[in-house]
């Protein structure tokens, strides 16, 4: 009978809630966080594939070229060659254009958000 | 809403469904991962891990058991990996000489003043990790037997085991309390502060 009692005790006392805590906005931060990864994602999958278009698109123009005009792909090789700073500039250029407006300000935006 | 009404709304993108899933599951989770690592500091970070993967993995989820279950499971493999980083966490039978020495010990004379209930409550926190683990799903999250079983990969006997050990390491520290006068003060106890 004693022994009973202090069992039910214990059975009550064994299913109290322990004391940790979570923030009132843990749910609402948990989705934001979650909405900034797959938002990351993206943006980062968006980059690589414009560029893949884009170097695919050079290849193929280059391939075509050179199968279809010898001469021209020398002389084109030719005006990159005296010109390879300005085209390598060029592409650059392009490259980080569209890499600040896929990535770095989205990034950057959401870094401000967070502050 | 029901769960798999929640589950087809968060999976066609409607992300407030997720918010409402976490409001609803958020309390598991934090007993769970609470009871397991004992840091209210890290507690968030893990618990907000614990809800990033129930996101990536939602559309695996096969109504194979209770989202519940499915998500202790989660809580509790996430903790478990957790502790295993900081090597606090050994999968060997708990000690329980060792574990009964670590538990504090309940002062007849301060009946009048300590509850019971939170002493108990305190004590379950020095326990060997597995049995705060059976306790916490248990008696805490009303899980069966079996839905303990698989949340923690534990065999059902295991389970019994770990739960009969850790109420017998309580009530060895409270075996002196029980006679008839000291019993009929803590239960009044007990109904007064319950």
């Amino acid at each position: 009978m004693r022994k009973d009692e202090l069992t039910e005790i214990l059975d009550r006392s064994l299913s109290g809630k322990p004391d940790f805590r979570l923030p009132v906005d843990f749910a609402q931060k948990v989705t934001t966080s979650i909405v900034r990864r797959e938002r990351w994602k993206t943006d980062l999958l968006d980059y690589f594939s414009l560029t893949a278009i884009l170097v695919g698109l050079i290849a193929a123009a280059s391939g075509i070229y050179y199968l279809l005009d010898k001469e021209l792909l020398i002389r084109t090789l030719n005006f990159f060659e005296s010109n390879w700073v300005p085209v390598a500039f060029l592409i650059f250029i392009l490259n980080f254009v569209l890499f600040a407006d896929k990535v770095l300000l989205r990034l950057l935006f959401s870094h401000w958000k967070t502050d | 809403m029901n769960d798999t009404e929640l589950i087809s709304q968060i999976l066609d993108g409607n992300m407030n469904a997720f918010t409402f899933l976490v409001n609803r599951y958020q309390k598991l989770v934090v007993h769970i991962s609470g009871r397991l690592i004992q840091r209210q500091d890290e507690l968030e970070d893990v618990c907000q891990e614990v809800f990033i993967k129930v996101y990536q993995n939602l559309g695996k989820y096969r109504n194979e058991c209770k989202l519940s279950t499915w998500i202790a499971t989660i809580a509790y493999n996430s903790s478990v990996n957790y502790l295993r980083k900081f090597r606090k966490f050994e999968e060997v039978n708990p000690d329980d000489s060792f574990a009964l020495r670590n538990l504090a010990d309940f002062r007849m004379e301060n009946y009048e003043i300590t509850d019971l209930k939170r002493y108990i409550r305190e004590q379950i926190e020095l326990l060997p990790i597995q049995y705060r683990t059976v306790v916490t799903l248990f008696h805490l999250e009303e899980f069966s037997y079996q839905e303990v079983e698989q949340i923690t990969g534990m065999a059902e006997g295991t389970v019994k085991s770990y739960l009969f050990r850790a109420k017998a390491l309580l009530r060895e520290k409270l075996k002196h309390i029980v006679d008839e006068n000291s019993l009929k003060l803590v239960k009044e106890i007990s109904n007064e502060k319950g």
